[in-house]
């Protein structure tokens, strides 16, 4: 007889509710699936088969069809095995079910099911669809209650998903199952069904991974750009020789953030679960992503065989620190411009194609010349003459233009480590960050980053001094029309920083001190 | 070539600046001053000039057997007027023809395309100075075979100073070796004296741009020829020395391009065209040293500063201080370094000498810094007295790190502070005043340590229209 169960599977960042319709009809015994099915499914054939059999079931020796709906749909993914095998034991009459029940889930040949990425993006998917019963993998619960599902059921294994759809009433009954030897059982724990890694406690939370700010020494002028690189969302670049604390001076962004609001935390925890990675709740912690710059392309962009997303996309809402910019590849740093304009990537592959969310803030590290010593004293840079003025030129103009501010970072003097006075805490900066990103959502609804220039003018509301000031230094320190643009919106963001309402000269000044080194080889070139 | 080795001379240490000075008997028209050649013939010594691999030596010879350097260019121009050349046998060595096949060749082409050569001279801005003209720079003429012609861009008259002085030195200098380069270059051109220098980066940068910010006048000698300006990231300094009535020149024709050998051929015009030549910060392999050999070979002063033992930018002056000991001189400070130039007027007492230096070193302070508000002076004076980054700049002044930026891009507007990797420096009229005017005027030390003295400074830096420092 036919038998149909809801399912899902993942397309991009969003979850696709798929019908599971499963024949087993008389004829030569033979399992096939259709629907555009990929490898991980095929292969559900198999586990399927085995789940089936050391649950204590039986597998129907007759001509078993599973189609997937909708057809044309690519399926990616274990998470249809739970539904395939369902409807298997409802279509040999094995099992008797009613009601609308959609099941997620990997099986392994045990018959335990296994947790799968990206439970709540499909689980609000079902939802969204008005399924109100959904059988998902016992470690994914959480996860998947995240997605508005009306009633949602642990299993971990094949018998009590079986259970669960059956209904309360019916009383459990112990099936006998083949025999089994677990050789490869988690240790410490005794071997069983319902034995899955979700029943080992987690470690403890460690205390914040992140650095202080207040463990930063000197770098005033660093400090300071980041400070206002975080509060307006703008792209930071550090330049220094190794050593100087870029890479510290970084990794303390997570700490001078402000959380996440609602809608931000539910596309940060869906990004999450779709990377697979474990998900204990909301996450409000604005996402801080460092990638090796030895991160091939679809590991930074996203893509691969499944179209999975990127370190991009999972910067979202958040930043995406590049240490040695100059480093990665070419292509990568190409790939950036869109994102960064956009707030978005589009990834085509042939016959499919997603975009994944990828508003990030960039914040980029690199030395100064290739040897990294550059302007240290004493000199030692040891790289030919030209090629630490060509370095910066690694970086293409349009990155460039995207990178609201440069600032250069010494070497610190050995006394100011000793020093003891302590530099601010993140608390405080943080606080600060936090107030002048509260003006601008009020404001213009979005950070002064992606304010466009023309609304920009308005924003900003230059006064007679400061307007006097403006053409005087995009004059005196030939700044191009973007350039100027972004000496604007770095004012602003400064301004707004000091909780001012016009944006004054000495706003622009500082912001001035910020802005792109003149590339004179570039400038050749161009011209 | 010029017969001129590409590492320089090696000298006799034993040969001091009074060795008898070379008699360039061997230059075409040396002896024979005349009046300055008519255009026609100055033009045909440009087009001979821009023949690669034809030196002085032969220069001259062609020019005296055929008459006039215009004869040369029109026998050469002449279809069949080649086989002349081609027949001119060598004088010292009769077996050998006077040119070869390929120079032959050279000279035929350069002659044929001469007129192209003389419009991008005209678009260039370029004068040809040859051996014959009066204008010829007397200093570069005394030098063993000088270049028979210089390609111009400027006033001529900036080559034939009452005083002239080579300031060079390595293209990757430290801080303080830009700052003395600055300090020395700026008192030159206060003092009237044209500062040579080879437009490098690093200490010719910093001492042409130093004469520059003095409205002084300097000389830049290329490594190439005027179409090829190297580095290019300077040819913004090479408008400024000519918009000041300095000049840039080169003994290469306009296309030629810059080459490994073309530079230290190029020192011995630098020290050539100078009184004396100082050398700033010079690496072990620095080609300032080849300018210092020169100097010392041409017969002219060489100075040093010398540096740390173990500082790496110093060790070349130090190796040369020590190989040439008895006929190189040390710089002691900027006021000893004009007093030892001769610069310093008649008074002969060095006590003095220092002393009227000093006040006039704090005056040029106290004038810039009227002129600036009451936080641009703190940082101005913090920059002069050697803080270079913002931390340094921060303690220093004690103004919040906000303030510091803005300051820092008000003084970059005025062409007072210039900044690379996070460290600045003075630059322009405030890269000429040394810290010891600072120090005596008691700014630039950090107010919550300095003594009622430094507290009376800050009270007067901080009243509004106060023009000057006690």
């Amino acid at each position: 007889m036919l038998a149909t169960v809801l399912s899902a599977t993942l397309h991009g960042l969003d979850g696709r509710v798929i019908r599971v319709e499963v024949d087993v009809a008389p004829g030569l015994p033979g399992f096939s699936i259709v629907g555009l099915a990929d490898t991980a499914l095929q292969e559900a054939r198999e586990r399927v088969r085995g789940a089936i059999r050391n649950s204590g079931f039986a597998f129907p020796p007759r001509r078993i069809t599973v189609n997937l709906a909708p057809a044309d749909l690519r399926k990616a993914g274990a998470a249809l095995d739970l539904g395939i095998a369902v409807g298997v034991l409802l279509g040999s009459e094995q099992v008797r079910a009613t009601g609308r029940w959609a099941l997620l889930g990997e099986l392994s040949l045990g018959g335990e099911v296994r947790a799968t990425a990206g439970l709540l993006p499909m689980a609000a998917a079902l939802a969204r669809r008005g399924v109100r019963h959904v059988v998902v993998p016992a470690e994914g619960e959480t996860e998947a209650r995240l997605g508005g599902i009306a009633e949602v059921v642990p299993a971990a294994t094949l018998a009590e998903a079986v259970e669960a759809l059956r209904g309360p009433g019916r009383a459990r009954r112990q099936r006998p199952t083949p025999a089994r030897i677990e050789l490869g059982a988690p240790h410490g724990e005794r071997a069983g069904p319902s034995d899955s890694p979700s029943a080992r406690p987690l470690p403890p939370a460690q205390p914040s991974p992140w650095p202080d700010l207040a463990e930063v020494r000197g770098q005033l002028e660093a400090r300071r750009a980041l400070e206002i690189a975080l509060a307006g969302g703008h792209g930071l670049l550090l330049v220094g020789p190794p050593g100087s604390g870029k890479t510290l001076l970084a990794r303390t962004v997570p700490t001078l953030l402000p959380p996440l609001d609602d809608a931000e935390a539910l596309r940060a925890t869906i990004v999450r679960s779709v990377a697979g990675e474990p998900v204990t709740g909301l996450v409000r912690e604005r996402p801080f992503r460092a990638p090796h710059h030895t991160s091939s392309y679809a590991a930074i962009v996203g893509g691969g065989p499944q179209l999975s997303p990127g370190e991009i996309t999972r910067a979202h809402d958040g930043v995406l620190f590049l240490d040695e910019l100059p480093e990665f590849s070419r292509d990568v740093l190409e790939a950036l411009r869109e994102p960064l304009e956009e707030g978005r990537v589009a990834i085509s592959r042939a016959g499919r194609a997603t975009v994944f969310p990828a508003a990030f803030q960039l914040v980029a590290a690199m030395n100064p010349c290739p040897c990294g010593r550059a302007g240290s004293e004493p000199e030692s840079c040891r790289c030919p003459p030209g090629v630490p003025e060509r370095y910066a030129t690694r970086i293409s103009g349009p990155l460039r233009d995207r990178i609201d501010l440069w600032v250069s970072m010494p070497r610190v003097a050995p006394a100011a480590l000793v020093e003891d006075r302590v530099p601010e805490p993140s608390a405080i900066v943080a606080r600060r960050i936090g107030l002048a990103r509260a003006r601008q959502l009020e404001r213009a609804g979005v950070l002064n980053a992606r304010v466009d220039g023309r609304r920009l003018r308005s924003l900003c509301r230059l006064t007679a001094e400061s307007e006097g000031a403006f053409v005087a230094l995009a004059e005196r320190t030939a700044l191009s029309a973007r350039g100027a643009i972004r000496l604007l919106r770095v004012a602003r963001t400064i301004a707004d920083l000091a909780q001012a309402g016009p944006v004054s000269r000495e706003h622009l000044e500082e912001a001035a001190r910020f802005r792109a080194p003149v590339v004179d080889a570039v400038r050749a070139r161009a011209s | 070539m010029l017969g001129v080795g590409r590492a320089g001379p090696r000298l006799d240490p034993s040969a001091g600046p009074d060795a008898s000075r070379p008699v360039p008997d061997a230059a075409p028209a040396s002896s024979v001053r005349r009046a300055d050649p008519a255009p026609a013939e100055r033009d045909a010594w440009a087009i001979l000039a821009s023949v690669a691999g034809l030196g002085p030596l032969t220069f001259a010879e062609l020019v005296t057997r055929f008459g006039s350097a215009r004869a040369v260019v029109e026998s050469a121009r002449r279809p069949g007027g080649s086989g002349r050349l081609a027949g001119l046998r060598s004088t010292a060595e009769p077996d050998r023809p006077l040119l070869g096949p390929d120079l032959l060749a050279r000279l035929v082409e350069a002659a044929v395309g001469g007129e192209a050569l003389l419009a991008q001279m005209r678009r260039l801005g370029l004068e040809a100075l040859t051996l014959e003209d009066e204008g010829y720079p007397a200093r570069l003429r005394a030098i063993e075979l000088p270049p028979p012609v210089l390609f111009v861009r400027g006033d001529p008259a900036a080559l034939a100073p009452t005083h002239a002085v080579a300031v060079v030195g390595t293209r990757r200098p430290s801080d303080g070796g830009r700052r003395v380069a600055a300090r020395i270059s700026s008192a030159l051109a206060r003092l009237g004296a044209v500062v040579v220098s080879g437009l490098a980066v690093g200490i010719d940068g910093a001492a042409h741009a130093a004469a520059v910010a003095e409205a002084g006048r300097t000389v830049a000698v290329l490594g190439g020829g005027h179409g090829h300006v190297f580095p290019r990231s300077h040819a913004r300094l090479a408008d400024e020395i000519v918009a000041r009535g300095g000049a840039v020149v080169s003994e290469l024709a306009p296309e030629t391009e810059p080459t490994r050998w073309t530079f230290p051929r190029r020192n011995r015009l630098i020290s050539g065209l100078s009184d004396a030549t100082v050398v700033v910060e010079a690496g072990v392999r620095s080609g300032a040293l080849i300018t210092a050999d020169w100097a010392l070979e041409q017969g002219r002063e060489c100075f040093l500063v010398p540096g740390g033992i173990d500082a790496p930018a110093s060790s070349g002056c130090l190796s040369f201080l020590r190989t040439y000991g008895g006929v190189a001189r040390i710089v002691a400070g900027v006021p000893e370094l004009v007093e030892d130039l001769g610069l310093a007027g008649d008074e002969p007492d060095r006590a003095a000498d220092r002393r009227r230096a000093g006040p006039r070193q704090r005056g040029n302070l106290v004038a810039i810094l009227a002129e600036l508000g009451a936080t641009e002076r703190l940082v101005a004076e913090a920059l002069v007295a050697g803080r270079a980054t913002v931390d340094e700049l921060v303690a220093a002044s004690d103004l919040p790190v906000a303030s510091v930026l803005g300051v820092l891009t008000l003084l970059e507007m005025r062409g007072l502070v210039v900044g690379a990797y996070g460290r600045y420096q003075p630059a322009g009229r405030l890269a000429g005043v040394g810290p010891q005017a600072v120090r005596r005027s008691g700014a630039g030390r950090r107010p919550s340590t300095a003594g009622p003295r430094g507290a009376v400074d800050r009270a007067a830096v901080a009243r509004p229209g106060d023009g000057v420092l006690p």
